[in-house]
């Protein structure tokens, strides 16, 4: 698996098609930390938004790399097409690691916080990240070549879900009351956002675990569907 | 001689359009085995079926043992890889596990051999056709397969590369590797083949092997057959739907082939009817 995972990173250094989603996420960081001093938890909770975007367009463009051929090559010296596709998703959740500890430690060291960052808002804030960047992976995937011919449906399809998503408390509030159950479907990016933003960061007890729950059964259940159906499409 | 795989009563559709019909094929070991048909006949799906890569709608693919190392030479092999010959080969040999020293030997033995050693240092997608279908064997052969696929290996080669494709392929036999391909051209092949197999229009043709020792069979198809009875190279000639095929001694076989392309006929397949199964 090291070895796909290496092989995928380097060509995809090769193909400089990193460079317009990881530029947008360095510009969008120093751009939003542009005025000092800033709140810690709010500020996190908005970057790691950042990163749900910006893994999920990672996530395509990585996808989109082989053309058919060399992806059934591969596939077929790996043996199977699951150990394939796994292999693509961790490079892009390798990269979304690196962009997350640039997003943690950039204000940290600039000093562009109001206050100090304690180890549990540290913690959470950091987890949110890793959280929100898996699950803008797992919603990227159905929304991949393997997935779509066309790549306006794709990049389209994708733009869509990421703006419900990340609408879904508003859209809530407009839905009838029998109907806004319908959100739920929706990719939860924005779940977390309320019980860090209510949080006082004063110890790992004072907040809720459910919505970092929810998006870890949410990604983990789309990782798993996006699996089996590419494998299918074989 | 034992099987090594088995395909049963396969069946694929793209779409609406059927490509391959109820097709059943049992690959031997240690046999190199031609699927010949005519472009669209469903050749490179079945291959791909063969190989793995592709599902069959319908049908099952029996190997003889889990794991088995199969090779595969697509028609058109990427030529857009962002690599150089030597770090491609680099990664396909450890992804598929071979220990770096082997590795090492390998890929410096088969470079060489296929005359790629002064482009190893150059981009795949900087590369000549010739050159990247010469990439595109290497990556199959590098892990010697038991079960090896070409599609059209001869595509873009020079007369050189196409022998040493030729000896490689005899050297893996013998080390009871199976081949199957496919290919165009009443090619160098025809040697070493033991087997062929014909697609027509979806469906498997029947072995067109002969009882008939020593002769080469050749398939023609649209020209005038009404003086082939007066062409005394030909022993033997028969009529087959739209093909007319044509025995004759290894020695005047080549030529016939003349003769029937300037009378305006195509040949369709050369085969030596020398192998004994």
């Amino acid at each position: 698996m090291k070895d796909v995972i290496q092989y995928s990173l380097h060509d995809y250094v090769r193909s400089h098609k990193y460079f317009p989603p990881i530029s947008t996420f360095f510009v969008l960081i120093l751009v939003f930390y542009t005025y000092k001093p800033n709140p810690i938890i709010d500020s996190y909770a908005i970057t790691a938004l950042f990163l749900f975007v910006i893994s999920a367009w990672l996530c395509l463009s990585v996808l989109s790399l082989d053309s058919p051929v060399q992806r059934q090559l591969m596939i077929l010296h790996l043996g199977s097409s699951y150990r394939y596709y796994l292999a693509k998703l961790l490079t892009v959740a390798l990269i979304a690691a690196l962009l997350t500890v640039f997003a943690f430690l950039y204000p940290i060291i600039f000093n562009m916080f109001s206050d100090s960052v304690s180890p549990a808002v540290g913690f959470i804030s950091f987890v949110n990240h890793l959280l929100l960047a898996v699950l803008g992976i797992g919603v990227a995937g159905f929304f991949s070549k393997m997935m779509m011919e066309s790549a306006i449906n794709a990049y389209g399809g994708l733009v869509l879900t990421i703006i419900l998503s990340i609408a879904a408390p508003g859209i809530e509030n407009i839905l009838p009351a029998s109907f806004k159950y319908i959100v739920w479907l929706l990719p939860p990016a924005t779940i977390t956002q309320r019980p860090l933003i209510q949080w006082k960061g004063e110890s790992l007890s004072g907040i809720s675990y459910l919505p970092f729950l929810w998006i870890m059964i949410y990604a983990g259940i789309i990782l798993l569907l996006f699996l089996i159906l590419a494998n299918r499409r074989r | 001689m034992k099987q090594l795989a088995e395909l049963k009563n396969i069946n694929k559709k793209y779409g609406k359009k059927k490509v391959l019909y109820d097709v059943s094929l049992h690959i031997k070991e240690k046999q190199v085995i031609a699927i010949l048909g005519e472009n669209g006949s469903g050749k490179s799906t079945f291959l791909r079926i063969a190989a793995g890569i592709e599902r069959p709608d319908s049908g099952k693919i029996l190997y003889a043992f889990k794991n088995m190392r199969t090779g595969y030479v697509p028609e058109r092999f990427p030529k857009y890889l962002r690599f150089t010959p030597d770090e491609y080969l680099h990664y396909i040999g450890k992804i598929n596990g071979i220990p770096e020293a082997i590795l090492e030997q390998r890929i410096s033995l088969l470079l060489r051999r296929f005359q790629l050693d002064k482009w190893s240092n150059r981009r795949i997608n900087e590369l000549s056709k010739g050159n990247i279908q010469k990439v595109g064997i290497i990556q199959a052969i590098l892990q010697q397969p038991e079960l090896l696929i070409l599609d059209e290996p001869l595509s873009g080669l020079d007369i050189s590369a196409q022998q040493e494709l030729l000896s490689i392929i005899s050297e893996l036999k013998e080390q009871k590797t199976t081949v199957l391909l496919t290919y165009h051209e009443a090619s160098i092949f025809e040697g070493i083949v033991d087997q062929t197999y014909y697609i027509r229009d979806g469906r498997l043709a029947e072995e067109m092997l002969t009882e008939k020792q020593g002769m080469k069979l050749i398939e023609t198809k649209g020209f005038i057959d009404s003086d082939v009875e007066e062409w005394k190279e030909v022993l033997y000639s028969e009529k087959r739907e739209d093909r007319l095929l044509l025995y004759v001694s290894s020695k005047n076989s080549n030529q016939i082939l003349m003769r029937v392309l300037k009378s305006g006929g195509s040949i369709e397949s050369v085969n030596s009817t020398d192998v004994n199964n």
